[in-house]
């Protein structure tokens, strides 16, 4: 898994055509962003956080919780 | 004396990066390009602003750091053009209207021409957006702003009516 | 040869200009950035038929969240997130064998009513090629109170197709368990949390972007939960997260596919599997229309079993440490109007232990809950 994790990426880098400054207007858009909303990521994952025994896994852990 | 400045040369080139296309001390590459929205496709070049001390902007309605700049690049359109300072903004947005959207927000009175191939950003050896360059009376490039930050528009200003002051060959 | 001033002039000018080639500037916002989101968050009653009791009314949370964004000088940003919830409800006190021999749930009598503040604060930098951050989140409840600290940067490749980040974070937690409702685990405790975090977003066209992410995590202090009856769990736990995203742009709809995964998996024995789908559905300029899927699969703790068994040296019968699946459906609408943005949010959470990959007991108490959240954004043009 990890192996091909790292075969996957090494692939990309090298095979991926540079896409110039002037062309990265689609890259730009909202819906392009990784979060477009924050608010609502950060309530989703508090929440699954709380009610399932998995958390985090995208940028660094936040604050915590009383969960019940 | 040939020595003397031959070195100065050199140690300028070392400074810089290997990217090719424009370059400080080196001349503007040409630009001639439809005005948007200007009838039958006119045209204006940087050749025809010999004379002046032009800014030429590489812009797009995508770039966010545009909407800084444009409104303080208008402010000193307004108060340098008299002296002989010009605009020349090049958008490189792959769909017309979109420049145009922009500019019904940011409308600007210095000209704005357009470049959808990619083929000027690409000779200019463009390493982000926006990036603009300082072009003196010569047509040699003095500058090369790279990005823009609120308070870019006074480090430019200073560049600018230094370039100004400069007689001309 | 004869000197040429003009010339030397020339060139000694062009070297006292500063020629600033940045390869690629990350810069803060533009401008200042407002948001607030009020959302409402409701559980499904506990079925009769899983609880001894009858139906039960579970838990009911309000919460507001505003979120305030600003450029700071020329490269510097601060953004301020505060978070108000109001929570009221019972929870699952155990669960018991009935006479039929199902596992049933019984809930915690009294109605618990707490309300939780969260106030994190983060001040980023802005370099050429990058950005780091500073962040500070303190939260606080009647039972609970949270301080973490974390550190983030990231870092653009020189012909900026490839960002490279890493954050790191650590926190306090300090337990204070509300006394009177039932008998708790523990009078006071704390547990620390700390992680560390890497990954890596790569360009790979015009359209479409990818990122990987390795995330671990350690737990250490009470981790048992101080309202269940028979919880005790190890004070250590440790876990890993694998995730990867990718976006992509199709021109003709006007619309982006966003598709995330997360393996995860800790030495309690729960493994996970996260699936999230969305479609960004462009119509016209102003608004959006978010449709979204979302599959979760865990398995069960290595200490799980619905009739805990207090002999053993760890024991839970916490719904959240069993073997279930878990499928949302949710749908988001966002509506632009000048620098003001509206928006919606409607979600079903179901779950049910078929549902999963994992194998395992069905626990009596898992949930189902709707969620449905208001917006308003607004940027200082």
């Amino acid at each position: 898994m990890k192996h091909l994790t790292c075969l996957f990426i090494l692939l990309c880098l090298s095979a991926c055509e540079t896409v110039q400054p002037w062309e990265r207007g689609t890259l730009a858009r909202r819906e392009m962003q990784w979060e477009p909303d924050r608010m609502e990521i950060s309530l989703q994952a508090q929440i699954n956080a709380s009610k399932e025994a998995s958390s985090g896994g995208q940028g660094a852990a936040g604050g915590g919780c009383g969960c019940n | 004396m040939l020595k003397q400045w031959a070195l100065v040369w050199w140690l300028a080139l070392f400074a810089l990066p290997a990217a090719a296309g424009a370059q400080v001390g080196e001349p503007a590459p040409p630009v001639s390009l439809p005005l948007l929205s200007a009838p039958a496709g006119q045209e204006l070049s940087l050749a025809s602003l010999r004379g002046k001390i032009v800014y030429l902007d590489f812009w797009a309605s995508w770039c966010g750091p545009c909407r800084l700049s444009f409104p303080q690049l208008e402010q000193m359109r307004r108060e340098l053009g008299p002296r002989g300072f010009e605009i020349l903004a090049v958008n490189v947005d792959e769909q017309e209207r979109d420049a145009l959207r922009f500019l019904e927000e940011l409308p600007v009175t210095y000209p704005v021409v357009r470049d959808g191939t990619g083929d000027t950003p690409g000779n200019y050896g463009i390493l982000g957006m926006p990036t603009g360059y300082l072009i003196d009376r010569e047509g040699i490039v003095r500058l090369v702003h790279q990005g823009y930050r609120k308070s870019d528009g006074e480090a430019l200003r200073t560049a600018i009516v230094e370039l100004l002051g400069e007689s001309p060959r | 040869m004869e000197k040429n001033p003009a010339l030397l002039a020339l060139t000694s000018s062009a070297l006292l200009l500063p020629a600033y080639q940045g390869v690629r500037a990350d810069a803060p916002p533009e401008f200042v950035e407002l948001g607030m989101r009020y959302s409402k968050y409701e559980e499904d009653d506990t079925k009769g038929s899983k609880t001894f009791g009858g139906n039960s009314q579970r838990f009911d949370i309000d919460a507001a969240q505003f979120h305030l964004l600003a450029p700071v000088a020329d490269n510097w940003a601060v953004a301020v997130d505060v978070q108000w919830e109001d929570m009221s409800g019972a929870s699952p006190w155990f669960v018991g064998q009935s006479i039929d021999g199902d596992p049933k749930v019984i809930m915690s009598g009294a109605s618990i009513e707490d309300t939780r503040t969260e106030v994190s604060v983060t001040t980023r930098y802005y370099y050429d090629r990058g950005n780091a951050g500073l962040n500070y989140v303190h939260s606080d409840e009647d039972d609970y109170e949270s301080n973490a600290i974390a550190l983030d940067g990231s870092f653009n490749s020189a012909d900026g197709m490839t960002t490279y980040s890493a954050a790191i974070s650590t926190s306090r937690d300090d337990i204070d368990p509300t006394q009177g409702a039932v008998p708790t685990n523990t009078l006071h405790d704390n547990k620390d949390i700390s992680s560390a975090w890497v990954g890596v977003s790569q360009i790979i066209s015009k359209n479409a972007i990818v990122r990987f992410g390795l995330a671990y995590t350690y737990r250490d202090g009470f981790l048992t939960d101080p309202y269940k009856l028979r919880d005790r769990r190890p004070d250590e736990r440790k876990e890993w997260a694998v995730s990867g995203g990718y976006r992509q742009y199709f021109m003709w709809p006007d619309g982006a596919l966003h598709a995330d995964y997360r393996y995860f998996d800790d030495d309690w024995g729960v493994a996970s599997h996260t699936v999230n789908l969305a479609w960004h559905q462009n119509l016209g300029r102003s608004t959006q229309v978010i449709p979204f899927l979302r599959y979760y699969s865990q398995g069960e703790a290595d200490f799980f079993a619905n009739i805990a068994d207090t002999e053993k040296r760890y024991y839970a019968d916490d719904y959240r440490l069993s073997s279930f699946g878990a499928i949302t459906a949710g749908l988001r609408v966002r509506y632009e109007i000048g620098n003001w943005a509206i928006s919606a949010v409607g979600e079903r959470y179901e779950t049910d232990e078929s549902w999963g990959v994992f194998s395992g007991d069905e626990s009596p108490a898992l949930l189902n809950y709707w969620r449905y959240s208001f917006g308003l954004d607004y940027v200082f043009r």
